[in-house]
């Protein structure tokens, strides 16, 4: 399965990703790849399937009570100030991909 | 007896000579703070739990710490130190534990062979020149080098099991809902398990007894008590073992099918039988696993966005401001995470994405399902354990399989179905070929870790795990 360059950048755009000229050739390779290789679900067949569930039956749920919560830890964030992180300002509407 | 400061001062010497030596299996490691616990331990009152107390233990660095940043081996999360600890290791520091160091991984646990690391690869503790398999290859390569007697690992998998067998030490995956995620930085969320790496079968089970039960902190945690091991048992009367033809193909490594074969004599003269079992979705595991782990990752790794936690980058970016907060997303991710997550993030935001989520995802939900009912149906037919090789090669070359992501997604072939499944699976050693060792692996129903230990105990009685094959 072939996928265009412009599409792996399309996606990488989408997931937040900046790729080089380099990097976006290897990208395209081996995603193409790994596609081509999962393209082999497609023989299996929908019908009668059951959903799968992960975990548990049923999750466990802690009781809904109020506690005290301690001190909370300071910030890992790269720039924070006065309670609030700071941010580059947004870009436009159309900006995220 | 040893007091938990002469455990904590042999480890730290240890330690300081396998990475003297080159291993580069730690990627934080501070004698003085492996020693300051130990004088802790000693001072308690209250005694610590036989086999873990005044035990130093090597935690993947994926796993959150107080004494040491938590990195993932990422550039991303250089520098994050975690203000909590994971339930597993709380528990295992209450029980007389000790944090040995933080041990180098694949980053993000995304890899089989701890060469994805920003770190730097880590090497194999037989050869240098091959790898100790992944993800967990730090703490693997720590236990087989004997620094340490025992690792916490993360299974997604096969990253617990896999390294183990490369470096010829076991490798405990318990069953999903075991043992606590909480504190396990997230990766694929319905497949991560903690997991244990050991210098013996005993030792993973008594590691296991600790960090197992439920907690509050992680409700896909299952609400069962903490499990007790007894391993009474002297021999295998009465166990069934199935052999699944798909894991024994005719292409199998010669070697590692005759490590298996004598693995197999000397179960069933312990008393074991054997019954010829299939699992006829087995082909679809890695497919199947290639497409949910990248999808569920590319959702989980969309927290490291320079925001909140770790790097971030503010460089120029295809000529962008980076006074523009998606640019800096960009820029940040694109140079914070490594090549090997690039690709998985890429590959997972595919197959979630409009128009690609039922070719992909949802096929790969309904092969996970039929994975699972294969493995329900054989233990339903009163098997007890399923034996198989884990890995189907010794550790290959580094630098082997770097430019071919799928063919180093196949050596996971006869791992990752028990992740796909919950299932609990041990990886012990077999044999060796030219050295290099070679891992069984046994497999059982969700929650028989009593009997998938029992007989994995037994295993490594009967079978010569250093026996040379030619």
């Amino acid at each position: 399965m072939t996928v265009p360059p412009e599409e792996v950048e399309r996606i990488a755009r989408l997931a937040h990703i900046s790729l080089d000229p380099d990097s976006l050739q290897t990208l395209t390779r081996e995603v193409g790849a790994i596609l081509e290789y999962v393209a082999q679900l497609e023989h299996v067949e929908a019908a009668d399937a059951e959903p799968f569930r992960p975990g548990p039956a049923k999750a466990p749920l802690r009781p809904d009570v109020v506690r005290p919560g301690g001190k909370p830890p300071l910030p890992a964030a790269p720039k924070f100030s006065d309670g609030l992180y700071l941010v580059p300002k947004v870009g436009r509407l159309d900006d995220t991909g | 007896m040893t007091t938990a400061y002469e455990a904590a001062q042999l480890a730290a010497a240890r330690i300081e000579a396998a990475e003297s030596s080159g291993l580069n299996a730690t990627i934080a490691f501070d004698p003085e703070v492996l020693l300051r616990q130990g004088r802790e331990v000693d001072a308690r009152t209250t005694p610590s739990r036989l086999g873990v107390g005044g035990l130093p233990l090597a935690v993947k660095d994926n796993i959150c710490t107080v004494e040491y940043d938590t990195t993932c081996g990422s550039r991303i999360l250089e520098n994050y130190r975690s203000p909590y600890e994971a339930t597993a290791v709380s528990r295992l520091k209450a029980a007389g534990g000790m944090v040995a160091c933080k041990s180098n991984l694949d980053e993000f646990a995304m890899g089989s062979s701890s060469e994805h690391s920003a770190f730097g690869r880590v090497r194999h503790p037989v050869d240098a020149e091959r790898v100790p398999g992944g993800s967990s290859g730090g703490s693997a390569a720590l236990v087989a080098a004997g620094a340490v007697d025992a690792a916490l690992g993360s299974d997604t998998g096969g990253s617990v099991r896999q390294p183990a067998a490369f470096c010829g030490v076991v490798g405990l995956k318990p069953t999903y809902g075991r043992v606590s995620r909480y504190g396990l930085i997230a990766f694929g969320s319905s497949l991560d398990q903690i997991g244990v790496i050991a210098a013996s079968v005993q030792q993973a089970a008594a590691v296991l007894e600790v960090i197992s039960g439920r907690d509050e902190r992680d409700s896909t945690c299952a609400d069962v008590d903490p499990i007790d091991i007894s391993l009474d048992r002297q021999d295998l009367d009465g166990i069934v073992v199935g052999l699944p033809a798909e894991y024994f193909p005719s292409d199998l490594d010669p070697v590692t099918r005759k490590a298996c074969d004598r693995a197999v004599d000397a179960m069933r003269r312990a008393g074991a039988v054997t019954r010829d079992v299939s699992l006829p979705h087995a082909r679809l595991a890695v497919p199947c696993y290639y497409v949910i782990a990248p999808a569920e990752a590319s959702a989980n790794l969309a927290r490291y966005d320079g925001v909140r936690y770790g790097a971030r980058v503010t460089g120029q970016e295809g000529g962008e401001g980076v006074d523009d907060l998606a640019a800096m997303y960009r820029a940040t991710r694109g140079a914070g995470f490594g090549a090997e997550v690039r690709r998985r993030i890429v590959v997972g935001t595919h197959v979630l994405s409009s128009g690609y989520y039922e070719a992909y995802y949802t096929k790969a939900q309904i092969a996970r399902g039929r994975i699972t009912r294969d493995f329900t149906a054989v233990f339903d037919g009163g098997v007890d354990v399923l034996f198989t090789p884990t890995t189907p090669t010794t550790a290959f070359k580094a630098g082997e399989l770097l430019g071919d992501p799928v063919a180093m997604y196949l050596g996971d072939v006869f791992v990752c179905a028990a992740n796909l499944a919950g299932i609990p699976a041990i990886s012990v050693p077999i044999g060796r070929a030219n050295g290099l060792p070679i891992g069984g692996q046994l497999m059982a129903p969700v929650f028989a870790e009593q009997t998938l230990l029992n007989v994995a105990q037994v295993m490594e009685r009967v079978v010569d795990g250093d026996h040379e094959l030619r």
